[in-house]
């Protein structure tokens, strides 16, 4: 089991260096990100740049190193040009930087001159506050309808759950949050249409959260009930389940002690990898009810031509990414030991 | 001797004997002179794909869902091409119409478009900023129903709330004053002044206050080297809120020192002037409903309305329009703030019939002269516009008979009636204009009214017909995209799944990689790098998408590789390519083809959610460009977000009703099960 915990974590880290040295070439081919400010505020970036080795200054003007990206005059009158370094350099520069500094880079538009990480780190709390409270509320409801529709499988409750479950779940999520926003926000004005601000009183802010975690809840419910649904009607019809009630166990009794701890077995490393997913959150959500997440930082970044960032918030997804794949198949052999994942016939 | 008859004897139960006779010629031989061969099964014969099918009707709400699937995509196809509006370029007067299905008036799906609260603007009789014509069924509220204390347009009447804000100290003492404009008084007249005070404090912010009213004046030195401020007092502080009623003002200043042949000149500053006492506590205010300065003179009537008004709303508002202007109302306010307060505003609730206003008919219009001929010449419309230059100087007559000329030829004629005719001459050229009622959709081109049965777009597109060749675009691209994955994953997973070993843990680790990178990821730096484009979204979708494909395709091909019959089959000698493309393909295709079928879907999905973010075609409407973009009027024209939204959902529900009973389908561990 070890043996394979490892295996697998040291196959999602070397993808993950894969994955990242490819999207910091392909982002560096692309023109150099200037950045957006007053000339103090470049000359500051610049500066910091040559420092992390990203570009050259030099007093002159240069041939053999490309385009000038800026020149300047400094406040003592000295000329300084600044060029780009090979992309090669800096991405042995950017990987030193990382290990030695935890410096990932500096941001050129959204906030000059910060690091990168800080603004990962300061848009993260309102990406999670919003998926907490939807996966909390989403995993009972989820995993309960989904129980209650096995249990009466082929009524008349299990048609309509597994109705209104197949409808949600093929309704992409961006119609869903239009239609609620529609419903609850323009036509009814009961919640506000857009994310409040961290200014605004306390009861708008709670308003605020309503139409995010409904629309994320509603995916993630419709997916744990088919889920739990499936596997409890394949439980419910082993033998062992038969052999329980025969020995004189009650139905409850067999579904509790037996059938539910069975059905969890791959229900919870879903639950897991929801928790690592959450990270992530919803772009789409935070862009069209304007939470100032880590999503839309995604999307501003890109807009706002903000490389830098954008380059961090790719490689986050992707490490988020794999940590849930890893932590899904680990997670089976510590929640089952009869299953040993990656073994040998 | 040949016997032909057989007789057998027996014992019965009774034990009496018995005889049965058997003739030769009862029997005849089977099969005599014909072959024997296998006789045709009388059951019909039939293939892994025929049952597959028939266990996919068996399933009805995935039939249902293909049925819908197919009328959409049918749809898709065929209506863009069938229905005859321009959605390409942008057109200007057909943007924003309502859904309209029936005739106006009907209440319900007419292109009306229900408003409610709305300003009304009484002097023109309609709700103010909408045309009149294209309005109907407005319900107005009651005079003295709304108040308002913000200075507006159509609001009229209310007081003139004059306050002072809270000041911090005693030591702090100040006084709010509120001036009229300078005028020039001569004492030769006799000026009174009334003022009607509202005593109703209805506002919890101010309580009124004490005030005085004084005037204010210059005193100007010879050489003009020095101003001497002087003030006579009108009425000292007080709270005493009652109406004045013609105080003479004259009088008032004579009594004050002031010689009665003097006249106050604009230089000097003249003016009345109201104080208000600043309080510690609260706001304090005075509520001036109208104040008006009347003089016996009777040609300074029109001159004093400058520092007169009976209306606080309309005064307001002419100090804020026109400051530094002498109109009605001209005020100076120091160490404090004037403001409205209850003014009436009357609220309309109305319907807006959006085709009438953009196609009705136009009163009024003017039609040049290029115009009027090109419409002769087209044979619509006869006038005898001719004649009419010919005559030296029209009388009323000529007029009128030049109108009486005016035959409409052709219903299409976007000149409805003509009203009056004008002649300029510039450098002996007669210009000539009629005025007439003009039919704005014949002038269009329409020759009937248009009815846009879901309404148009921002860009004047009609919803329907841009949302279904959005549809075609975003399905083309998904269908594109499927079969370049299917024919890649194939091959791969083919590959990877026939020969095993090494070469599949190389290309399945290669896949790891690759599957490791969100797709929104991909997405993004194909974007960012090669543009915008459908050529990049389909790149994109494939690098990703065909590893799908490939990893199902590689499933299959190890679950059939190891049976019997490819084994059999190796050992006749089949080659590698039989044997994959013979045996193992057409036994995996039904699964693997039901997967790629899905992976439109998706496309569409993923399509739809890159223009959320703001990252769409650039280039071309595609469905999620619409859904993206109609997303920005959900406030004020939710029916443009429903529609597509609608379609969308319907679109992907009946997606995954079909996929998944064709995967049930094509699954053979389910057959016989249900």
């Amino acid at each position: 089991m070890w043996k394979y915990t490892l295996k697998r974590l040291i196959l999602a880290i070397l993808t993950a260096i894969i994955i990242v040295s490819l999207t910091f070439f392909l982002v560096k081919t692309l023109p150099f990100s200037k950045p957006a400010g007053q000339d103090p505020t470049k000359y500051a970036y610049y500066v910091n740049q040559n420092i992390l080795g990203f570009v050259l200054d030099f007093s002159t003007a240069q041939t053999g190193y490309g385009e000038v990206l800026w020149k300047y005059q400094d406040t003592a009158r000295l000329w300084h040009y600044f060029y780009e370094t090979p992309i090669i350099t800096q991405y042995m520069n950017w990987v030193s930087n990382i290990f030695t500094k935890w410096d990932w880079g500096t941001s050129t538009y959204i906030q000059p001159n910060v690091g990168v990480m800080n603004i990962i780190v300061s848009k993260l709390p309102y990406t999670i506050r919003v998926n907490v409270i939807a996966v909390v509320i989403a995993v009972p409801l989820g995993i309960g309808l989904g129980v209650i529709a096995a249990l009466k499988k082929n009524t008349m409750t299990d048609h309509i759950i597994s109705t209104v479950v197949m409808i949600f779940i093929s309704i992409p999520s961006f119609i869903i949050i239009t239609f609620l926003m529609l419903w609850l926000c323009y036509q009814n004005n009961w919640l506000p249409s857009q994310w409040p601000s961290d200014t605004a009183p306390a009861s708008i802010q709670a308003k605020g959260y309503i139409i995010p975690v409904l629309s994320l809840s509603f995916g993630s419910i419709c997916g744990y009930t088919r889920f739990t649904r499936a596997e409890l009607t394949e439980v419910m019809s082993s033998d062992y389940l038969l052999l329980a009630r025969t020995k004189g166990l009650t139905k409850s009794q067999t579904v509790t002690r037996h059938a539910l701890r069975n059905a969890m077995v791959p229900i919870v490393p879903s639950i897991l990898a929801e928790f690592i997913g959450i990270l992530a959150g919803s772009m789409i959500l935070e862009q069209l009810y304007g939470i100032p997440g880590i999503g839309k930082l995604y999307v501003t970044s890109i807009t706002s031509k903000d490389y830098n960032v954008l380059l961090v918030d790719m490689a986050f997804f992707t490490m988020i990414g794999l940590a849930a794949g890893v932590l899904v198949d680990i997670s089976y052999g510590f929640i089952d030991p009869r299953i040993r994942m990656g073994a040998k016939k | 001797m040949e016997k032909n008859n057989t007789e057998f004897t027996y014992e019965n139960s009774s034990k009496v004997e018995q005889t049965i006779v058997i003739d030769k010629d009862d029997f005849d031989l089977v099969q005599k002179d014909s072959r024997i061969h296998d006789t045709k099964l009388e059951t019909k014969p039939t293939t892994f794909f025929k049952d597959a099918m028939k266990r996919f009707r068996k399933n009805k709400s995935s039939v249902a869902g293909g049925i819908i699937l197919g009328i959409i995509v049918v749809l898709a196809f065929v209506l863009p091409l069938v229905m005859p509006y321009e959605i390409d370029a942008p057109l200007t007067s057909e943007i924003f119409l309502e859904p309209k299905l029936f005739d106006a008036g009907t209440g319900w799906w007419d292109g009306e478009k229900s408003y409610s609260n709305v300003v009304y603007d009484t002097k023109n009789e309609v709700p103010a900023g909408f045309e009149k014509r294209a309005v109907t069924d407005s319900v107005l509220t009651e005079e003295g129903e709304y108040f308002t204390d913000t200075v507006n347009d159509y609001a009229y009447g209310g007081d003139m709330l004059f306050y002072t804000d809270v000041i911090g100290a005693e030591s702090e003492f100040t006084t709010g004053t509120l001036s009229s404009y300078y005028y020039t008084y001569d004492l030769a007249n006799n000026y009174s002044l009334s003022v009607d005070f509202n005593d109703v404090n209805d506002t919890d912010n101010y309580t009124l206050g004490e005030y005085r009213i004084y005037f204010s004046y210059l005193v100007i030195g010879d050489d003009f080297l020095y101003s001497d401020p002087k003030e006579v007092e009108l009425q000292g502080y007080s709270k005493d809120y009652t109406d004045i009623n013609e105080l003479d003002l004259t009088k008032a200043l004579e009594d004050g020192g002031i010689d009665s042949s003097t006249v106050f000149v604009k230089k000097q500053q003249p003016e009345i002037v109201f104080e208000l006492k600043a309080s510690t506590e609260t706001k304090q205010s005075l509520l001036i409903h109208s104040m008006e300065v009347t003089s016996d003179n009777t040609d300074e009537a029109a001159a004093l309305k400058v520092i007169s008004f009976d209306d606080a709303n309309k005064a307001l508002l002419n100090a804020k329009t026109t400051s530094g202007q002498a109109s009605e109302g001209y005020w100076t306010v120091l160490q404090s703030k004037v403001n409205l307060s209850q003014a009436n505003i009357i609220y309309a609730d109305f319907k807006y019939d959006t085709y009438e206003l953009k196609y009705g008919e136009v009163e009024n219009q003017e039609f040049g002269q290029t115009l009027i001929n090109s419409y002769i010449e087209k044979g619509y419309m006869e006038l005898d516009l001719d004649d009419y230059l010919a005559i030296e100087e029209p009388t009323d007559a000529d007029l009128a008979a030049l109108i009486d000329s005016f035959v409409i030829l052709d219903d299409l004629c976007p000149i409805r009636s003509v009203e009056d005719v004008s002649v300029f001459n510039v450098f002996n050229i007669s210009v000539i204009s009629v005025f007439g009622t003009k039919s704005l959709y014949r002038a269009l081109g329409y020759s009937s009214m248009p009815k846009f049965l879901l309404g148009t777009d921002s860009s004047g597109h009609d919803l329907v017909k841009s949302s279904f060749a959005g549809l075609r675009i975003s399905l083309a691209l998904g269908i594109i995209t499927s079969a370049i994955c299917f024919a890649f994953g194939l091959v791969w997973g083919s590959i990877s799944g026939y020969f095993g070993g090494n070469v599949d843990i190389i290309m399945e680790r290669f896949c790891d990689v690759l599957g490791g990178v969100p797709w929104i990821v991909v997405m993004t730096l194909c974007i960012i790098n090669l543009g915008s484009n459908l050529q990049t979204f389909a790149l994109a979708l494939c690098l990703t998408g065909w590893m799908g494909t490939s990893a199902r395709t590689r499933t299959q091909f190890y679950r059939f590789k190891g049976r019997e019959y490819i084994l059999a089959a190796r050992t006749l000698g089949a080659s590698d390519t039989r044997l994959i493309f013979r045996h193992i393909l057409p036994n995996a295709m039904g699964t693997i083809i039901t997967a790629s079928v899905l992976m439109i879907p998706s496309v569409i999905f993923s399509e739809a959610t890159i223009s959320y973010l703001g990252l769409g075609l650039t280039n071309l409407n595609s469905f999620g460009v619409i859904l993206s973009s109609n997303q920005q009027y959900i406030q004020t024209h939710s029916a443009l977000i429903v529609f597509p939204a609608a379609i969308m959902a319907l679109l992907m529900i009946s997606f995954n009703l079909f996929g998944n009973g064709l995967r049930d389908a094509f699954n053979p561990s389910l057959k016989g099960s249900e």
